[in-house]
């Protein structure tokens, strides 16, 4: 049963966390390019922002299937879990408190006649964007890594 | 798909989720049914949870999606069958016609 808990989980991580990755990425970017008046550009910004909250929501089974797998494998108690799901409830709380609602006001600013927008918000965004990308690759090695761990290499 | 869709998806699966769980608990108390129904029940009541919170300002449905088991179908009756259809028009109009 491990096993099946095991690829739910690296599946979920992959399929999920994946996507709000590169759309969460690209936000920045485009955001820039749509304050310069492209409609075109702010359909993709819209996009984008739906990609990395449907996602976001869908990452939800990660964390789940994770413990389930920790407490199968009798692990929960280690220094290695503990500290990535430390890092995990980090990466989510930027994710959910500073990334989402900033992409929303972003783009509630770029939808309306005329366009509201302030050059540091992109930029400020991709810092946010940026921290939550590190802590959930660290995340990743940390449970590659296994610092600790007498289960297998 | 629409929000609701989904909250009455994750509502469906977080009550029979926990039902499978309480069968499986009375009767053959199989492991590998508890272990794999556990977390599905739990991403369930996760889903209905964020669901409820993102789509409604109002307390009581907040409040009734934090109920374990039944959360979901409770937020689905606080919500109510208004929004079931969006303003489809019931009849035409048609001009009243001149004798």
């Amino acid at each position: 049963m491990t096993k099946f808990l095991l690829a739910v989980h690296v599946l979920a991580a992959i399929i999920a966390i994946g996507p709000v990755t590169v759309a969460a990425s690209m936000f920045p970017a485009v955001a820039r390019r749509a304050a310069s008046g492209s409609p075109r550009e702010l359909t993709v910004l819209r996009t984008l922002h739906r990609i990395c909250r449907v996602y976001a929501m869908v990452g939800i089974v990660v964390p789940v299937f994770g413990l389930a797998t920790a407490s199968s494998l009798g692990v929960l108690g280690d220094a290695w879990l503990i500290v990535s799901m430390a890092l995990t409830a980090c990466a989510a709380a930027v994710l959910v408190l500073l990334v989402l609602p900033r992409q929303e006001g972003l783009l509630g600013g770029l939808s309306k006649e005329p366009a509201e927008h302030d050059a540091r918000t992109p930029a400020r965004l991709a810092m946010y964007t940026g921290m939550f990308n590190l802590l959930w690759a660290a995340v990743t090695v940390l449970m590659i890594v296994r610092p600790g761990s007498t289960t297998g290499a | 798909m629409g929000s609701r869709r989904m909250l009455r998806i994750a509502a469906a699966v977080e009550a029979g989720s926990l039902a499978v769980l309480l069968l499986n608990l009375l009767t053959a108390h199989w492991e590998p049914v508890s272990s794999v129904t556990g977390p599905v029940h739990g991403c369930a009541y996760l889903f209905v949870v964020v669901l409820a919170f993102r789509g409604d300002r109002r307390a009581a449905t907040r409040i009734a999606s934090l109920v374990p088991g039944i959360g979901g179908l409770l937020v689905l009756r606080t919500v109510g069958p208004r929004a079931r259809r969006p303003a489809e028009p019931t009849s035409c109009p048609i001009p009243p016609s001149e004798p």
